[in-house]
């Protein structure tokens, strides 16, 4: 079976643009490392505390403190 | 005889040479082991893992960090200890209230307006510690100082002493209204602790 180079396929291109975009210079990739880091950060503490709200829901003080607060 | 050739005892192997014209060298096709995905895609994936071992290192170095932090904080209840709130409206004026805040107490006077005007009429050069009346209270009405005496830490005693304000029984230290030194061993006027004024007539100390 000859080899046959994908340099032309669509995904390449992609790949291409991705790496000339963010990669090429270092000031943007480590800006992209560091940023994607925080977001990264940022979703997991949002969903990890959805799915423990969800599992834990109505055993938590925030869901029954209505009953026992006057205000 | 000659002098080099085969020892004794060995027979001369016959070595043939190896890039005859016989061709013998087969190189494998390496193709099945090729990627397949072009130049640029295999460049943007070794650069996308080496950016996410980043990222992920950058993440895990911050929020050890992070948790450190946290740990060395003070905690909640140290912090509940550190403040204590106070409901002026209950300090009728011309009154002394004492309480405890950090294990001190802490004297507070409702101070009528002649023992304003008496703390503002005190000439400041004459003062061993030389403070004005504004500098010690923001709210002139209101007096929070710690009853703590600066000479041996003594507590003084209200509404007492030849200045009309604390006297400390203990070495003879006077207070005037203001709670400045005037006479007496202590160095120092009464130290004035953190506070602020919140709405709702409340005192916050700490």
């Amino acid at each position: 079976m000859p080899f046959k180079s994908a340099n032309g396929t669509a995904a390449n291109k992609f790949a291409r643009a991705g790496y000339n975009t963010i990669v090429k210079r270092n000031s943007i990739f480590l800006t992209t490392i560091f940023v994607s880091a925080f977001a990264v950060e940022m979703a997991f503490d949002t969903i990890s505390d959805r799915i423990w709200d969800n599992i834990n829901k109505g055993r938590q003080w925030k869901d029954i403190a209505a009953k026992y607060s006057d205000e | 005889m000659p002098l080099i050739g085969t020892p004794a005892g060995l027979v001369a192997q016959v070595r043939f040479n190896h890039s005859s014209a016989r061709d013998t060298t087969q190189i494998p096709s390496f193709d099945k082991y090729k990627s397949g995905s072009g130049d640029a895609s295999n460049r943007a994936f070794s650069y996308f893992m080496v950016g996410t071992t980043g990222a992920l290192s950058f993440l895990g170095a911050k929020t050890t960090v992070a948790d450190f932090l946290a740990n060395m904080s003070a905690s909640a209840d140290v912090l509940a200890l550190a403040k204590v709130e106070v409901d002026l409206s209950t300090i009728p004026e011309g009154r002394n209230v004492t309480i405890k805040w950090r294990g001190k107490p802490v004297f507070i006077r409702h101070r009528t307006a002649d023992e304003i005007e008496e703390a503002n009429s005190v000439n400041i050069k004459d003062l061993r510690d030389p403070q004005t009346d504004a500098e010690r209270a923001s709210k002139p009405e209101w007096l929070v100082m710690l009853g703590v005496c600066t000479h041996l830490g003594c507590v003084p005693i209200g509404e007492a002493g030849d200045y009309g304000g604390w006297y400390c029984p203990c070495h003879g230290s006077h207070y005037d209204i203001s709670g400045r030194i005037r006479k007496g061993p202590a160095p120092l006027n009464l130290e004035i602790p953190v506070h602020s004024f919140e709405e709702g007539n409340k005192l916050v100390i700490g």
